[in-house]
């Protein structure tokens, strides 16, 4: 079973899936087997026609035949025998041997149904035949009757003129069917290989059609969902710098009454008897400025969700998203390593995209560390001028099934540690977008390692060093 | 008419800062107010307008050397009376000072002239520095004409 699964396409165990997310859904088994049965009762069925048309038409001939050359050889030899008139015992024996040819039966039998010769289906001279029964009054004839053997035969007779003899010639239809089957029994043979070939292209082409069918469908979900995630982010962008902008007005008022009273009490001595106002101010100037940091992060964040291509070092990219992991890792005591051994170049990317996969990447990698993690990350640079980086957790990790599915669409492992199943599959797009790739290992238990190549190439502009 | 401009410490009246008269433009009312009171305890002649419109005819009766505005207002934002400023009294120098600053803005702003651009909330610290930078610009201006 193994085996053959190998050979089934991609979309033949493939249900609905996405028919459940945004349209009423495509069952591409179904639809492959009814393209392949219409298909090929379409086109086999003017070859099944035409066949047994053939067959019957060349049985009627040849049969007609049969018949036309038994009427030839009877007459021929009815004449011979009125002809001679006087023809003793010997004679007959003569002409019925002579003119009967081949494989035929020929004998003359008398009004009463005795044999006048010998015959090979019905005995020696002298004997009785019912044969005379089965004739009817007519001068000559052909009739379909069965031997006594048992065997069915075509007879053909004809009453010779001016005697009471009736001349008989009885021709064996197996013999007669042996010369019109086995042709036709071949080419049947060539029928039935042809049927198995235009079958078995009619289910290739099938499958390909479908199968192209599919993988476009999978496409074009894939551009919605991606088109719609996008979407998504944009707007959690402009949320997010909405929000910033109106909590920075406070915030600048927070900041110029607390700065206002620490000149006051800078200024008015009676104030400054007291020596808590000055550092409790400075607390609250330390607050805000804290809320600032996070409101221009989030600024920064959010600035860089539309497309665009500019200069970017990828450790200050990792470093920005970290920073809004911190918070979660200290609760979580989840260690955070940055590696990067190389000194790396500062390269033309888009940075919104970049921050979007170390982002998913992170966010993944949290998801599936239990408290006292460790998320390693690594940057170098290979041989070929490219950045490696890696993103390696200690998390529960990824089944061998499911570690070939997981840039899938929609995939989700059974106990939804992946969420909605979109987070790794946009990743990977994003990656694709960008030009490089991406590679995963995992250890169930271990946890997971993701490798991304992102090519700088040329446009690698200058070593910061 | 009103003096416009105000400072608290009189006294210091021939110290350097005190030359500087300053247009603040905000219309968030307390934090311009609050702003405007630091740079006066810091020997600064400030005046305080909450839209643009204001701060476009004040500039017309009784010029500063520095503006700070922002650049969210109703009615005229502040790119527009940048823009005005510089193109009636380039002598005034414009420091942007807002709470929606985007890297766009910031170039745009530049572009048009802007001294400086800064985001809130700002270090008072900085700002000073800037003005006082703002200071030297002027005066550097101003000498060869004397």
């Amino acid at each position: 079973m193994k085996r053959l699964q190998k050979f089934k396409s991609a979309f033949w165990n493939q249900r609905d899936i996405a028919g459940s997310h945004l349209h009423a859904g495509f069952n591409f088994a179904r639809k492959w087997k009814l393209i392949v049965l219409f298909t090929s009762f379409m086109a086999l069925l003017p070859l099944f026609v035409m066949t047994l048309v053939d067959f019957n038409l060349t049985r009627r001939t040849i049969e007609d035949e049969v018949k036309t050359s038994i009427s030839k050889i009877l007459s021929s030899a009815a004449a011979y025998i009125s002809f001679c008139k006087e023809m003793n015992q010997h004679d007959l024996n003569f002409i019925t041997r002579f003119e009967s040819g081949e494989d035929n039966d020929m004998f003359v039998v008398n009004q009463g149904g005795t044999l006048l010769t010998s015959s090979f289906y019905y005995g020696n001279e002298g004997s009785p035949t019912l044969f005379i029964n089965t004739l009817s009054k007519a001068k000559t004839g052909i009739v379909e009757t069965i031997t006594p053997d048992g065997e069915s035969v075509i007879a053909g007779y004809t009453r010779v003129t001016g005697t009471s003899l009736i001349l008989v010639l009885v021709k064996s239809k197996k013999k007669l069917t042996d010369l019109w089957l086995k042709p036709r029994l071949k080419l049947i043979g060539y029928l039935f290989v042809s049927i198995i070939l235009i079958l078995l292209s009619i289910m290739g082409l099938a499958t390909l059609l479908v199968g192209r069918i599919h993988s476009a469908d999978k496409k074009r979900l894939k551009a919605l969902h991606h088109a719609g995630y996008t979407n998504k982010l944009a707007s959690i962008g402009r949320l997010a710098s909405g929000v910033a902008h109106e909590i920075n007005n406070p915030l600048a008022i927070i900041n110029q009454k607390t700065g206002l009273i620490m000149d006051l009490v800078t200024l008015k001595k009676e104030l400054s008897s007291d020596e808590r106002l000055m550092p409790l101010a400075n607390d609250v100037l330390d607050a805000v400025n804290r809320c600032s940091t996070i409101t221009r992060r989030l600024l920064d964040f959010a600035r860089h969700m539309e497309p665009s291509i500019e200069t970017v070092n990828i450790e200050e990219v990792i470093g920005h998203v970290l920073a809004f992991h911190k918070k979660e890792a200290k609760h979580r005591s989840i260690s955070i390593s940055v590696d990067s051994p190389d000194s790396i170049p500062e390269f033309k990317c888009d940075r919104g995209s970049l921050q979007q996969i170390f982002l998913n990447l992170v966010n993944n990698a949290f998801a599936a560390m239990k408290d006292d993690g460790r998320l390693d990350i690594g940057i170098k640079l290979n041989k070929k001028k490219a950045v490696v980086i890696t993103v390696a957790d200690t998390g529960s990790g990824i089944s061998e099934d499911d570690i070939h599915n997981i840039f899938e669409p929609f995939y989700s492992s059974k106990d939804k540690h992946w969420g909605t199943g979109l987070g790794l599959s946009i990743t990977y797009g994003l990656i694709k977008e960008i030009g490089g790739d991406i590679m995963v290992k995992s250890k169930i238990g271990k946890g997971t390692s993701f490798t991304l190549i992102l090519p700088i190439t040329a446009e690698a502009i200058n070593d910061k060093g | 008419m009103k003096q416009a401009y105000q400072t608290l410490n009189v006294s210091k009246k021939n110290s350097i800062e005190l030359s500087l008269k300053i247009l603040l433009v905000d219309d968030e009312k307390e934090f311009v107010l609050t702003l405007s009171e630091r740079l006066q305890i810091r020997d600064m002649w400030t005046a305080v307008v909450f839209d643009g419109k204001s701060a476009l005819d004040l500039i017309h009766t009784d010029a500063p050397e520095v503006m700070i505005i922002d650049l969210k207002m109703p009615v005229i934002d502040g790119i527009d009376v940048l823009k005005q400023v510089k193109q009636t009294k380039p002598e005034i120098e414009v420091i942007v000072l807002t709470g929606h600053g985007s890297e766009q803005d910031k170039k745009k702003c530049m572009g048009l002239g802007a001294f400086a651009y800064m985001q809130k909330p700002v270090d008072i610290d900085l700002l000073s520095k800037s003005l006082k930078k703002a200071l030297e610009k002027i005066k550097a201006n101003k000498s060869p004409v004397i």
